[in-house]
């Protein structure tokens, strides 16, 4: 694992911690759109709407649950369209809070 | 594993193992002293460093033994100095760095993996848990090797515990801000 990666890991535990303790302004299904985009961000800038769909935390996500929990990331500033891309590719960035 | 990415992981779990260290000792220990004047033990009632002994053990598994041993044994060096090759201190440095893995160890045997892993979500509780358990037989096993009185296994144990879920809160908070304050 890389030591980004690791940094992310730490990240995505006290995300949860986070959670537990009402602090995060996430929802259970956004949160894990965006533990699935960390994940994948780490073998490659990009993260493809088709490969969160078939990750294994969204597999039972509805496609209109997961496409409405994206938009909101979006909004929420966790992700971003991707400008060096076309549609369907996302940027895991920093949320603006 | 290539040595460059050990040596990276060493120098990064050593020195957050030290920061712990002093933290404890330099910042919280005058004010536990301050408002617990006739507290019966030495010990530090918020002992962070095993809170990065969790943490590294669970982000690293067995890598973590030789990843926070140049951190323990200084900061054994630095309280004990020559006496740090003690037989009992050699003990306690070892107890230190080997108590975390093999809980998460024997807990991946018996129970449930924790360690980070592609699809898992990171069960923060759980951590916590494989913490109060290494803080317990961390506790016992270096009492004995220092043949501590009884209450001090209780001293050490609320330390552990309460130092544990501070440095997890501290980083929670940490993360928080960083990501409010645009920090990638």
């Amino acid at each position: 694992m890389q030591e980004i990666s690791k940094l992310a890991e730490l990240r995505k535990l006290l995300l949860g911690m986070e959670r537990a303790l009402g602090l995060e302004d996430l929802s259970a299904v956004e949160r894990d759109i965006y533990y699935a985009a960390s994940e994948l961000s780490t073998e490659a800038p990009g993260v493809r709407t088709t490969g969160l769909l078939s990750h294994a935390l969204l597999e039972d996500v509805s496609r209109p649950t997961f496409f409405r929990a994206l938009k909101s990331l979006v909004g929420k500033g966790y992700l971003s369209q991707s400008n060096a891309s076309r549609r369907g590719v996302y940027v895991v960035n920093t949320p603006r809070g | 594993m290539e040595i460059k990415s050990l040596a990276v992981e060493t120098v990064i779990a050593s020195l957050c193992y030290v920061l712990a260290f002093f933290l404890t000792f330099e910042a919280l220990m005058p004010v536990q002293n301050r408002f617990f004047p006739d507290f019966y033990s030495s010990a530090s009632l918020l002992f962070l460093p095993h809170g990065v002994r969790v943490l590294t053990a669970w982000l690293l598994g067995w890598r973590s033994i030789i990843a926070l041993l140049p951190g323990v044994f200084f900061t054994y060096y630095y309280l004990a100095g020559e006496k740090v090759f003690m037989a009992s201190r050699l003990m306690g440095i070892s107890i230190a760095v080997l108590t975390a893995p093999i809980v998460f160890y024997l807990l991946a045997k018996v129970l449930r993996d924790l360690h980070p892993a592609a699809h898992r979500t990171p069960c923060w509780p759980c951590v916590m848990g494989a913490g109060v358990i290494a803080a317990v037989a961390g506790g016992i096993l270096t009492n004995l090797a220092f043949g501590s009185p009884v209450l001090d296994y209780f001293a050490f144990f609320i330390g552990d515990v309460a130092g544990l879920f501070f440095l997890m809160l501290f980083l929670m908070l940490l993360f928080r801000y960083g990501r409010r304050a645009g920090i990638r």
